[in-house]
């Protein structure tokens, strides 16, 4: 069990996309650098599980992530939806038309301008040929690249408009899929219903279906399917078709999917109807995408900089800020995938804990409730807390992405995964494998409330930072993500250039939490689409679900609510 | 009303802005594509704020590559995208034609003639000249082996206006082909059987026909042979991998060793499997140097293609869906969906089966088949813009050839058909009607006119002159249509030039009830945004 493909779909999926990939593509530098931290070198992470080896037709070797991604269509910014790998010799002239011999026009968008940092990656390749004379010049060259880091931070930070414009992967032309008719900025693209019509015109699907293919069939053992939709509109509905063939071709490969949402989708409500709109987007958009997976992560809260985050200063209207925060939460869950197996009783000093996919999905849906949907929980940084006197401040640091769960939720019954990486000792030094095991186990056992099983993953490696990433953290953080002691200096947020790296701790917790979350999605259901003649159940209509349809999306909520209410199991262990 | 009540801001353009509002848009829209048509048209390259190209004659492509704010226009470019799925050509024309109908209408509604009028003509002349065609049109016998001659010059008529000529012609001998290869007596066309593969490589003159099948992957396995020949081909859908079954989950083994246990037990099913198929290769190989073939839809990890490879079998794995089909179409044998029951007859046959590589593109080519009922065309190419253009002719191409075998019917083009229907209306038709319906008759019929007057603008000739020369030629008793090269009237019959029953019906159709609908619109309401303010 090896390779994993990611898939993301919707706008916002592609940021996080972007994010995530950027720490990969970090990671990758990182391990390469010669005079780099040993930890990076040592890495226990394979990252062919998510990258994959191929070959232009020059015969140049490239290294790309295995990704189809799905977006709008103009969604790319700067970046040609061919790639820029494969096919760098483009001529708009139009005497190199070979087709056609009678006239030709030429109708030139204007270019989109790239950026300071796009630019400064393009620049990349070059500058490493240009030989310094000496000492000073190089000295004065290394000024003039801080300046320019600043202003390359600064101008991501205000003028981020496309997910491209921060991302520094180089992607297989295979991967960048713009959904046609789908204009970014003339549309409202807000309902399910929108989507099905835009995948129903021309070939789409049987495009998306191929690029899939293309990196599928590459895969000797393929362990699963790393999934991103943005549920919050018209693509819930492009990632049901796409997750139903999927389904189809794919049948024993496990699907992973995060539905995740960005704040702005959560945006004031301005009619009835579209409130029942958005209602019921988001029942049917959940039992649609929840009966094709086999586990649901959703992910999203309305406001992140209202949080219980305490060391992160986020933006909300930032989707580049907020995209961050789940990317690397999302690459923090992917870690025990990617590590080496090793047998039970071996025990590595850089890592422990190895799963697959398909191993942490059976553990997490596998329990009594069979609960599929889990929790995602998050502490960015991680606390130092191995010392014994601050035990349990992981656990206690750990937040919520997931949104409209029970905070005060007691089960006996939870099944969790937990992955810390890159944890420190206090006073700032990192902290090895077994001192954080030793101090997660101790601080369970102070726990009032344990749950049934939990799985726990540790590696040395933190989160690195790179460059394009956002100034989201609070002042008090320091270079490696340790809490600085004392007053805090400033309150300038810091950002890439003022921190390196942090420690992460990340949570997938199967637990009657989510309980709230179905609830209010069947709710929906039942008020609004399952009564004849109601506006709801008119445009249930026009989304193309039949009558019997709802029932049954109805009748398979009402399930999974009862299934996580406790009371009912009460009783069936009465009987 | 009740709009403007619910929101003061929504704002009204009364009925003559709102009705030239839409005319405008159409006029606008038909400007955009009228540089399209025929074969002296004008090719356009796009290119993206990216530096992405593309190249399209083709109006619908162009369609859908632009984004389109009036709702107006809109609503044409629907009519003429719909057009395409339902025909597979004439968006242009739609395009052109109602735009024209607009163009002709204003003329009358400017002079004080109210839209309604109009509305009752074009229904009268739209339904004469649905009559018309059925009498125009030229019937094609089909049976058993059509009319080669007549589908070659259709396809022809196609893809010259998309292509040079010597291009178009090489096509015109494969789209053919395609569809004769695909073609069951008394079924209809399945298109999908005919694939439509490319290669970044060489030139656009080397696009081919292969009577067999190309699929755009290979074997995943060294050992395997890049060049077989005589093979019997097993098409499959069995997953020819391990995979973790649902109860193991890792939660049953307290050591390494009852581990291996468990997935020694999981592999077994699998080798099984592979075991079976390499028993029917052995049976139907042996004495023979025979060759045998796995494509399979489902995976194949390395230790059943080393176990394949070994018993010297060729094997791919993750085939397209769709080519299950056009796998046994071509090669004969039938589709498996398990193994255990293999008999010498699912097996299909191909007399060469070879891979071609292309940095980490890999192409396996089945070819030399016996009777075979798909197809592929690989289309080739030096970039993907150009690509792109001969796919997109190609396909126009193909549903050319299947709307003639289909309709069993063509109708003469180079404009001859709407010079003749034009006249028609107005020598026959008009003077039947009551009252002012004529003049709707009228600009109907002088709306049809667009195209031959087009077709002789993009050919840098005097639109005038040619249309009285046409319509001259016609009164005399002609069927008449106009040569690109000198503007003289010809007899497309003579040249060659036909074009799709079922497109021009459908144009016909489609155009006037669009327009009409457009001209009947008196008031536009619109909240939001000011549609006056230019963007």
């Amino acid at each position: 069990m090896k390779e994993i493909v990611t898939i993301q779909v919707g706008d916002f999926a592609n940021y996080i996309g972007s994010h995530f990939w950027n720490f990969q593509d970090e990671l990758l530098g990182l391990a390469q650098e010669p005079d780099g931290d040993p930890i990076y070198k040592s890495m226990p992470l394979d990252m062919d599980v998510l990258y994959r080896v191929g070959e232009t037709q020059e015969g140049i070797p490239t290294y790309c992530p295995r990704l189809v991604l799905v977006g709008f269509q103009g969604s790319l910014g700067s970046l040609s939806p061919s790639g820029s790998l494969y096919h760098n010799i483009r001529s708009s002239d139009t005497s190199d038309i070979i087709t056609w011999s009678g006239n030709v026009s030429k109708h030139a968008s204007e270019p989109r301008k790239k950026n300071l940092f796009l630019q400064s990656l393009d620049g990349e390749g070059q500058g490493k040929s240009t030989v310094m004379g000496n000492d000073a010049v190089e000295e004065r060259g290394n000024a003039l690249i801080q300046v320019q880091d600043k202003d390359r931070v600064e101008c991501l930070e205000n003028g981020v408009q496309y997910w491209t414009d921060f991302s520094k992967v180089q992607y297989h032309p295979r991967s960048l899929f713009e959904l046609h008719g789908s204009w970014a900025d003339l549309q409202k693209f807000d309902n399910y219903g929108i989507g099905k019509d835009i995948l129903s015109e021309g070939l789409q699907v049987e495009e998306m279906n191929e690029r899939l293919r293309f990196f599928v069939e590459e895969c000797d053992r393929i362990q699963g399917i790393q999934f991103i939709v943005d549920d919050s509109g018209g693509f819930s509905s492009v990632a049901a078709t796409f997750l139903e063939d999927i389904a189809d071709d794919y049948r024993n490969t496990p699907v992973l999917l995060y539905t995740a949402r960005s704040p702005s989708s959560y945006g004031n409500v301005m009619s009835k109807n579209e409130s029942i709109s958005r209602s019921l987007h988001d029942a049917i958009s959940f039992s649609r995408l929840s009966s094709l997976c086999k586990l649901m992560v959703p992910i999203g809260l309305p406001s992140l900089s209202k949080s219980k985050f305490s060391l992160l200063h986020v933006e909300d209207k930032k989707l580049f800020h907020s995209s961050a925060v789940y990317a690397a939460s999302i690459h923090s869950i992917s870690i025990p995938f990617r590590m080496e197996m090793l047998g039970p009783v071996a025990n590595s000093s850089y890592a422990i804990g190895a799963m697959n996919f398909g191993e942490a999905i059976q553990m997490l849906t596998g329990q009594a409730s069979q609960n599929m949907v889990s929790t995602l929980d998050v502490a960015m940084p991680a606390p130092s807390s191995i010392d014994e006197k601050r035990q349990g401040s992981i656990l206690r640091s750990l937040h919520s992405l997931t949104p409209e769960i029970k905070d005060d939720a007691v089960d006996f019954h939870a099944v969790e995964t937990m992955i810390i990486h890159g944890a420190l000792y206090s006073g700032g030094h990192r902290a090895s494998v077994s001192q954080v095991k030793d101090s997660i186990c101790a601080s369970y056992e102070n726990e009032p409330q344990k749950p049934l099983f939990s799985h726990l993953t540790v590696a040395l490696c933190p989160l690195p930072i790179p460059l394009p990433f956002p100034s989201i953290f609070k002042s008090q953080v320091g270079r490696n993500g340790e809490l600085l002691p004392g007053p805090t200096q400033g309150d300038q947020p810091k950002g890439a250039l003022d921190i390196d790296s942090v420690p992460m701790a990340a949570r997938l917790r199967s637990s009657n939490a989510i309980t709230p979350y179905i609830e209010r999605r069947l709710t929906s259901m039942q008020r609004y689409g399952s009564q004849r003649g109601t506006s709801g159940a008119e445009l249930l209509h026009k989304w193309g679900f039949g009558r019997e349809e709802i029932e049954d999306m109805v009748e398979d909520l009402a399930r999974k609510v009862l299934a996580l209410n406790p009371h009912s199991e009460m009783s069936t262990d009465s009987d | 009303m009740s709009l403007r009540v619910l929101n003061p801001n929504a704002e009204v353009l009364n009925k003559s802005a709102a009705l030239h509002m839409t005319i405008n848009a159409a006029k606008g829209l038909q400007d955009v594509l009228k540089t399209n048509l025929g074969p002296k048209g004008t090719i356009k390259m796009l290119v993206g704020g990216a530096g992405d190209i593309k190249l399209t004659k083709d109006g619908n492509t162009l369609l859908k590559e632009m984004q389109i704010q009036n709702p107006t226009a809109i609503m044409i470019a629907r009519t003429a995208v719909a057009q395409d799925d339902t025909s597979g050509d004439g968006t242009t024309s739609t395009v052109l034609f109602i735009g024209e109908l607009m163009k002709q209408s204003e003329r009358y509604i400017d002079e004080g003639m109210h839209p309604r009028v109009l509305v009752d003509g074009f229904d009268i002349a739209k339904r004469a000249t649905l009559e018309f065609i059925e009498k125009f049109k030229t019937p094609v016998t089909i049976g058993e082996t059509p009319d080669a001659e007549i589908l070659k010059m259709v396809a022809r008529t196609t893809l010259r206006t998309k292509l040079y000529e010597a291009l178009a012609d090489q096509l015109t001998d494969i789209v053919l082909n395609a569809v004769l290869c695909v073609r069951k007596p008394d079924e209809p066309i399945d298109l999908f059987m005919v694939e439509i593969m490319h290669m970044r490589h060489k030139f656009d003159v080397d696009t081919r026909l292969v009577e067999g099948l190309v699929l755009d992957h290979g074997s995943r396995h060294p050992d395997m042979k890049r060049r077989v020949e005589n093979c019997y081909i097993l098409t499959c859908n069995v997953s020819l991998e391990y995979e973790k079954s649902e109860v193991n989950s890792g939660f049953f083994y307290s050591n390494a060793e009852q581990r291996e246990k468990m997935v020694a037990a999981e592999r077994r099913q699998v080798d099984d499997r592979v075991k079976k198929i390499i028993e029917l290769k052995n049976k139907v190989c042996s004495g023979n140097d025979n060759n045998f073939v796995v494509i399979n839809q489902k995976g194949i990890d390395p230790p059943s293609l080393d176990l394949l490879a070994r018993a010297g079998i060729v094997a791919l794995r993750r085939a397209k869906r769709r080519n299950m089909e056009r796998l046994v179409l071509a090669c004969g044998g039938e589709a498996v969906n398990s193994v255990d029951d293999l008999t010498q007859d699912c097996l299909g046959w191909a007399g060469l089966v070879y891979e071609h590589v292309l940095g980490e593109e890999k192409y396996t080519f089945v070819e030399n088949v016996k009777n075979p009922h798909s197809c592929t065309i690989l289309i080739k190419g030096p970039n993907d813009h150009t690509i792109a253009q001969i796919k997109d002719a190609v396909r126009d191409g193909l549903r050319s050839v299947k709307n003639t075998i289909e309709d069993e019917a063509v109708i003469l083009g180079a404009g001859a058909f709407e010079v003749a229907a034009s006249q028609h209306l107005i020598n026959n038709v008009k003077k039947t009607v009551q009252g002012r319906a004529q003049l709707g008759v009228q600009a109907f019929a002088d709306a049809l006119l667009v195209v031959p007057k087009t077709l002789a603008e993009n050919s840098g000739l005097d639109t005038q002159d040619v249309i009285i020369a046409l319509t001259g030629e016609h009164d005399k008793g002609f069927v008449v249509g106009l040569n690109q090269h000198t503007g003289d009237p010809i007899d497309p019959l003579m040249e060659g030039i036909f074009d799709n029953y079922s497109v021009k019906r459908q144009l016909i159709n489609s155009g006037p009830v669009i327009a009409s609908q457009l001209l009947l619109v008196d008031e536009v309401i619109r909240a939001g945004r000011n549609m006056r303010k230019p963007s």
